[in-house]
């Protein structure tokens, strides 16, 4: 394991709790989503993607992805409350339902990174969505996060994966 | 009335500025989804503000901002980023954006922001409007 790979192993979780505390702040106060419940960081060798997760990449002096996953029916009521009762075509409705996925993510990212190891920026890309749901295992000298926090709409999923480079778009593994 | 140029990738956003700068009495004349776009239409249409989100794919915000300071160097662009770590910030601003809005994005932020670049002009109007009305009321 190389030292930039060290250090993503060690800071990883102190990435994480601004963004664990943005994501409670977000919803609730922002968006008026009570969560109920928020389980203990853990660092698991596999994890789940849902579908309806979305992906950012950090740059910088750290680099990792960063996912947030949504169930269904609580994507459906930030869409509800981020619309409100501005107009939406209906061929534009999936479009919209993605991309309000995609900004809530860029929102809670954006606004929480920091950076734990020597207060340089931190730069994100731009959200992708992940349509299919799928399992990552831990290989190589990968790292995974997870947090889940519970809300009476359904869960969202809170999953730190590095380091970046390891993967390609999608969250799929490199052949290195 | 402005004629503003949205700039975003995400079409959630897009609608929602859309309906906030018809609420506060703009005038939408265009929408682009990356910063590539933004330096056709601006061409094209020479809006008097852009809204310029920052992270987007093909070209970020700030890079198709410093190329549409290079066409005009008076172009009104208010950076909207989810990231206010100052680099990224102090980077558009030195490049020549009026103003920034750090998201979530709200109709008041949007107000205030477009007031601070415009208060002159605003003022100038509203200077003219006085002295409309006094005319009217000595005719």
């Amino acid at each position: 394991m190389n030292e930039e790979h060290k250090k993503i192993h060690m800071h990883t979780k102190d990435v994480l709790v601004p963004i664990i505390k943005r994501v409670k702040t977000y919803l609730e106060d922002e968006l008026g989503i009570d969560v109920f419940n928020t389980s203990d960081i853990t660092c698991p060798d596999n994890i789940h993607i849902k579908k309806n997760t979305v992906m950012i990449g950090t740059t910088g002096s750290i680099k990792l992805i960063i996912t947030l996953g949504f169930d269904d029916v609580l994507l459906n009521k930030l869409f509800e409350i981020f619309i409100g009762d501005d107009d939406i075509e209906d061929s534009d409705l999936e479009e919209v339902r993605n991309s309000v996925a995609c900004e809530v993510t860029n929102t809670i990212i954006g606004n929480a990174i920091d950076n734990p190891i020597d207060n340089s920026d931190i730069y994100i890309t731009p959200p992708v969505l992940i349509y299919e749901a799928k399992t990552l295992k831990k290989s190589k000298d990968s790292k995974f996060v997870f947090v889940t926090f519970i809300t009476k709409y359904g869960e969202i999923e809170l999953t730190a994966v590095g380091p970046k480079e390891q993967f390609e778009n999608e969250l799929d593994f490199k052949e290195i | 009335m402005l004629n503003v140029l949205i700039v975003d990738d995400s079409l959630a956003i897009r609608i929602k500025m859309k309906n906030f700068l018809k609420k506060l009495g703009h005038n939408v004349v265009g929408e682009a989804k990356d910063g590539q776009e933004a330096i056709s239409l601006y061409q094209e249409l020479s809006p008097d503000l852009i809204t310029m989100d920052i992270s987007m794919p093909v070209m970020n915000g700030v890079d198709s901002l410093k190329k549409i300071m290079k066409i005009n160097f008076d172009a009104n662009v208010i950076m909207i980023t989810a990231n206010g770590q100052d680099g990224i910030v102090k980077d558009a601003l030195k490049s020549g954006a009026k103003g920034y809005i750090l998201k979530p994005i709200s109709e008041e932020k949007l107000q205030d922001s477009i007031g601070q670049i415009f208060s002159e002009y605003f003022c100038d109007q509203s200077d003219i409007l006085d002295e409309n009305d006094l005319d009217d009321q000595f005719c």
